[in-house]
């Protein structure tokens, strides 16, 4: 365990001393941000009314700030994976004493650490500039002026509570381990396919979709709220968000059962796939 | 025109078509990842539309536009992204190839560099896009037949903008040195705001679409041109669009005055 610590603080520490990438990525958030404002301050206003599906506009708004937070700083290494697989460059990897795949999973989560810290703190002020500061940000406002969620529980804490942070972080963190044990399952595809690029699209879009990176579960129709339910996806952007935006005890742990049932089964994928890919592997001398 | 004007545009043409054909025939030789990436660029933009569609179900109209308006709005966009990676592969990519210092090949050729540049590479997902665009014009436009021609035109005037202006910014390069990230970020910003229909945004942020990140001109303007049609605001377009076309061009070789080679050797096939 402490070797893909290693390798997870490393691939954190490169990330950092790329500043000028990392900043232009952050300018990213700020556009898609100021994209959402817009559109939801419009939405809301066209629509008459104060709550849509039980979010208000800045519950929304904050909402999207937080999909948006993980999904920017997904993974990406399934490029890494899928180049060294159609190189021949995995044989060296081989002699490690490491498990590939599980190797990648931790240079994943090292590149996608300082990212999130990056894009959550300008998700953040970008929304609490246009939308309002949140409780838990304006040490100004005492917490007990936390109003109750309007998302129909009474147990609820509203958007932005001390709790609702907390909670935020320890599932964006399932998160981002649920996201990079797929990308590292796409990325080996490469054994099977000559280009994996176009089932990352596809998984992408599907966090955009049942994943809930744009809407909120609740806006769905009936039956396609069913079947988000059912699916990994939601697990990655829907369930952190909504954590965030109201905070009740019951559906945290509810969500994180099925967060670590994901990962448990995925991990399980992930050295099933190897496994079957060891055997594909032909190593020529070099 | 004399002579020898006509005969270098002739040459030009030749030169595009013959890199069309050329890039076609390369990408059929891996017809399968060809078609698997034409495939899953068909399917990830219509999930793109799911945002729409669930929004549509919640709101009749917002600000005038209803789900049929997004979706002609998304095909002009995503045919003139598909028909501009497709012909301009490179177009993306102008700052990379000026700090990478591989501009020097083109320049050694008796070709126009800038329209070299440009069409030596053929972007596979961008057929993806192009056929999206159409399918979805097709399906969600009321008068599809009749106003299929002045789609195709808007679709080409929207592709020939996002040249026009990814040159502009990559030209940038020129002068910053290291200006691919920036570069990409501003093309990012022109195709972002382009799939969003320009009145749902405040004032300010208006103007910047109609000026520095002209996104209006490749998404709503178009889209409310097949809506509403008007001679006197595609007369406008057409102006922008060749406005844009030629401040490229002239950008492009003011700022190749000043480019110093790379001195990048090496071998192309």
């Amino acid at each position: 365990m402490a070797r893909y610590g290693f390798v997870l603080w490393t691939a954190a520490r490169q990330q950092l001393a790329y500043r000028a990438e990392l900043a232009m990525r952050a300018i990213q958030m700020v556009l898609f941000m100021g994209v959402f404002i817009a559109l939801w301050t419009t939405a809301f206003g066209a629509s008459g009314q104060a709550e849509l599906e039980g979010y208000r506009l800045a519950e929304m708004v904050w909402y999207l700030a937080m999909t948006e937070t993980i999904t920017l700083s997904s993974s990406r290494v399934f490029i890494e994976i899928s180049e060294a697989v159609k190189a021949g460059n995995l044989a060296y990897t081989l002699t490690r004493p490491l498990s590939y795949p599980f190797f990648q999973v931790a240079n994943s989560l090292g590149n996608s650490i300082p990212r999130f810290a990056l894009n959550l703190l300008t998700a953040v002020a970008v929304v609490g500039l246009g939308m309002g500061w949140l409780p838990v940000l304006s040490p100004s406002v005492p917490s007990a002026s936390l109003r109750t969620s309007s998302l129909g529980m009474n147990s609820a804490e509203g958007a932005g509570s001390l709790r609702g942070l907390l909670a935020f972080l320890w599932m964006a963190a399932l998160a981002l381990l649920l996201d990079s044990l797929i990308a590292v399952l796409i990325g080996l595809l490469a054994f099977w396919i000559e280009e994996v690029t176009p089932v990352f699209w596809i998984y992408q879009k599907l966090l955009f979709t049942v994943g809930g990176l744009f809407l909120p579960l609740e806006m769905f129709p009936d039956w396609l709220r069913r079947v988000a339910g059912w699916l990994p996806f939601q697990f990655i952007t829907y369930v952190p968000a909504r954590a965030f935006v109201a905070f009740e005890p019951g559906f945290v742990l509810r969500a994180m059962a099925g967060q670590i049932a994901y990962v448990v089964m995925f991990s399980a994928l992930v050295v099933f796939v190897w496994r079957r890919a060891q055997r594909r592997l032909v190593v020529h001398g070099g | 025109m004399t002579k020898q004007e006509h005969n270098e545009q002739m040459k030009t043409v030749r030169l595009v078509w013959g890199y069309l054909r050329h890039n076609l025939m390369s990408a059929m030789a891996y017809r399968g990842a060809f078609f698997l990436q034409v495939a899953g660029m068909l399917l990830n933009d219509a999930m793109l539309l799911f945002f729409w569609w669930v929004l549509f179900n919640r709101l009749p109209t917002l600000q005038g536009w209803d789900l049929a308006g997004v979706m002609t709005l998304y095909g002009i966009v995503a045919f003139g992204f598909g028909a501009a990676t497709v012909v301009c592969g490179n177009a993306f990519l102008v700052a990379r190839v000026i700090t990478s210092g591989d501009l020097d090949y083109y320049l050694a050729l008796p070709a126009d560099p800038l329209v070299h540049l440009l069409v030596s590479r053929m972007s596979l997902p961008g057929w993806g896009d192009l056929l999206f665009g159409l399918v979805v014009f097709l399906v969600a436009a009321p008068d599809r037949w009749v106003s299929l021609p002045l789609f195709l035109l808007l679709g080409l005037l929207a592709g020939v903008i996002l040249v026009g202006f990814s040159v502009l910014v990559g030209s940038l390069a020129f002068w910053v040195g290291n200006a691919d990230q920036l570069a990409a970020q501003a093309i990012n910003a022109l195709v972002t705001f382009g799939l969003y229909p320009v009145e749902i945004f405040p004032g300010v942020v208006r103007v910047l679409l109609y000026t520095l990140i002209p996104a209006a001109f490749v998404g709503s303007i178009p889209a409310g041109l097949l809506s509403d049609f008007d001679w006197g605001r595609l007369a406008a377009l057409v102006a922008f669009t060749a406005g844009i076309a030629l401040a490229a061009r002239w950008v492009f070789r003011w700022g190749l005055r000043r480019y110093e080679s790379g001195n990048l050797v090496m071998v192309r096939g």
